[in-house]
């Protein structure tokens, strides 16, 4: 309570008024644009949802956005899988410490992070040749490199990368994105085993129709999974 | 093992007509049923231009979902400015519990490359490219078997009926992502890229694969192109309803048992429902989910709906994937929906924010009102996020995701209310006494 009756009220609309006949800052965008400096190039940051974990989905479109490739990033994508492929390749070996993983947004599940070792080339080079160096057939290319090495080594990538001309984020971007490809050897993946036997979310699917059907679990083989075809029993 | 299911004699087989066959890869015996000669009337008699007409006259619309017209399609590839065109048949089937594209791959893979071929003869494509799910390996085999024999006949390939003509086709094994059942995702994949939806238009028969006009059928849709050419248009525009003519794979699965049949586009549901056979003693049908994971959840007293593409839309279903399952009254509407949500949110690519954020958004509504810690307003909530994420969406991935819940909360309404007033789950299967152990982690979600 202020002394005076109507002082607070007095004063904030001393503060409205002093404003009111300030400069503006404010700016009606599509009709009037800001001058930015040449070498502004906005603020990158990525914000954290309600359980403190990171929004940013590691979908790398901003990376394969950005015209001199200075982005690149770690995080964890929709699928639960961890990616920390940023930073100069010299400061991989401080970007591996635990404590530059946690920043990242990550539990450290080992101190021995192997993903940027070198890898031998010649198998993938065959692999190239094979395909042309043809950044259209990426998909195979990944596929056949995952085949040889178990997983796709960040040395392979970057080679993918430097053979094909294909920008380097992009090849991480597909790669990413397919269920199907990996980045660790499917023996240090916690899920590695459930993805090779099964995508876990169509277990959730399939799971959530059983339970419609009130739990019936006596299904003589799971449609969609991979099995002996149906004979048709036309009558 | 998906059974054939057996259907009323008055019910026309177009798609299956040869599915009887003992080894579906012969040519010999698929040729002495009728295979090829829709193509070799097409090349001979007709010319592109007829046999759009045809097409157009019969029809045929899409089978992928979206119901649209296969003949505008060619017409609009056909007549654009391009180096070249190709044709992309989306065998993927990304309902992982709905066999029935594979099942047609694998039963007449015949009708498959006719059709397509038909389709790339009419739009002028070269190019036909099959995508198959990676782990259909019978189906990747027996079509590879199949186009090589085509190919040593000189029905596909080149120079096909020494037409001068050439149409390479290839069958292209994927996998790894559910969204690649979307067309232009589908594209992104077979140019090697992430499989991210494209605004639309242009659609791809416009600029599709390579920045080249394409035509993307689903199989059914190329399959049922022979049959048209071989019995004419009217025929074909003769079977099912007035406005979505022909017939359509379905995948039907109650609890009394599941299988895939062919039905014609405008039965009733009551009908399909019927193929699965009688519940067990003293059950009910309580809800039929309509097309697949991001299917609508309809009532019992709309099994008199048409299964056809706009009567299902304005159920607030849609055909999909071609699965209908019925579920007893043993199923909670609720769980039901949040578990198919949580589904289709978990396989978003993220590109857009309505898709990435709204529906995992809408997954921790409908957990809380599972787990029984629902808010007041969290109906209103539901129904106001779902209208958002389906005006702003870019895919209709994002567009059906929210359809489990507005349908079930369309028809299912007092049971919702159930939850979220009383904290009450009617069916027994939710147990709404704050089961939560904890703050939800977002590992729950993926």
């Amino acid at each position: 309570m202020s002394l005076l009756p109507g002082l607070g009220i007095a004063r904030g609309m001393a503060l409205t008024l002093r404003r009111f006949f300030e400069p503006k800052v404010t700016i009606k965008y599509p009709e009037v644009r800001l001058d930015p400096p040449p070498k502004f190039r906005g603020r990158l940051q990525l914000l954290y949802d309600e359980w403190g974990t990171l929004k940013c989905e590691t979908c790398f479109q901003c990376a394969q956005a950005c015209p001199i490739e200075c982005i690149d990033m770690g995080g964890m994508d929709t699928r639960g899988r961890f990616h920390v492929h940023w930073g100069a390749p010299e400061t991989y070996g401080e970007r591996r410490e635990e404590s530059a993983l946690r920043r990242s947004g990550r539990p450290v599940p080992d101190p021995a992070y192997q993903h940027f070792a070198a890898v031998d080339l010649t198998a993938l080079d065959a692999i190239l040749d094979e395909f042309d160096h043809d950044p259209a057939r990426m998909l195979q290319i990944l596929e056949a490199t995952q085949g040889a090495y178990g997983y796709l080594p960040v040395a392979t990538l970057k080679r993918i990368s430097q053979r094909t001309g294909a920008w380097y984020a992009m090849i991480y971007g597909t790669a990413s994105y397919y269920g199907h490809l990996r980045f660790e050897p499917a023996e240090a993946t916690r899920q590695a085993a459930a993805v090779d036997a099964h995508r876990p979310s169509e277990g959730t699917y399939l799971s959530a129709l059983d339970a419609a059907l009130g739990g019936r679990s006596d299904t003589p083989g799971t449609p969609g999974t991979p099995g002996t075809p149906g004979t048709p029993a036309r009558a | 093992m998906v059974d054939l299911l057996k259907t009323p004699a008055a019910w026309p087989t177009i798609l299956l007509e040869r599915a009887g066959a003992p080894d579906p890869t012969d040519l010999d015996a698929a040729t002495r049923a009728g295979a090829f000669d829709g193509l070799r009337r097409v090349i001979r008699n007709f010319g592109a231009t007829a046999t759009i007409a045809l097409i157009s006259g019969a029809g045929l619309r899409g089978r992928g979902g979206a119901g649209f017209p296969a003949a505008v399609k060619w017409r609009t590839a056909g007549s654009t400015d391009a180096l070249r065109r190709y044709v992309v048949i989306n065998g993927y089937g990304a309902d992982p519990a709905t066999g029935t594209d594979r099942f047609l791959l694998e039963h007449d893979p015949y009708a498959v490359i006719e059709g397509a071929a038909i389709a790339a003869f009419a739009s002028d494509a070269s190019e036909v490219i099959i995508a198959v799910r990676a782990d259909a390996t019978e189906a990747i085999r027996r079509l590879e078997s199949a186009i090589g024999a085509a190919e040593e006949a000189g029905f596909v390939g080149f120079d096909i009926f020494g037409s001068g003509h050439a149409i390479s086709v290839s069958v292209r094994p994927v996998q790894g992502a559910y969204m690649l059942g979307e067309e232009t995702v589908l594209l992104k994949a077979l140019e090697g890229k992430r499989g991210q939806p494209e605004q639309r238009p242009p659609y791809p028969a416009e600029r599709g694969l390579f920045g080249m006009p394409t035509v993307v059928h689903n199989v059914q849709t190329v399959a049922s192109v022979p049959w048209i050419i071989r019995n004419g248009a009217e025929a074909f525009a003769a079977v099912g309803s007035a406005d979505s003519p022909g017939t359509i794979l379905v995948q039907v699965r109650t609890p009394a048992r599941h299988g895939i049949a062919e039905v014609p586009l405008g039965t009733p549901l009551r009908d399909i429902v019927a193929l699965g056979g009688k519940l067990p003693a003293g059950r009910s049908i309580k809800a039929i989910l309509v097309g697949g994971p991001s299917g609508g959840l309809l009532p019992p007293d709309l099994l008199d709906t048409p299964y056809a593409f706009e009567p299902l839309r304005a159920a607030g279903a849609h055909i999909g994937s071609g699965s209908i399952v019925v579920a007893d009254d043993r199923a909670c509407i609720v769980d039901l929906a949040r578990l198919l949500t949580r589904f289709c949110a978990g396989e978003a690519c993220g590109k857009t924010i309505p898709c990435r954020i709204g529906t995992r958004r809408l997954v921790e509504i409908a957990d809380r009102i599972v787990e029984g810690r629902p808010r007041p307003t969290d109906a209103a909530l539901l129904e106001d996020l779902s209208a958002d994420i389906v005006a702003s969406a870019l895919c209709d991935h994002e567009r059906l995701t929210t359809l489990p819940l507005s349908s079930g909360m369309r028809y299912f309404r007092s049971e919702l209310d159930d939850h979220i007033v009383r904290s009450a789950c009617p069916a027994g299967v939710c147990h709404p006494i704050a089961v939560a152990a904890g703050p939800i982690s977002q590992g729950d979600h993926g």
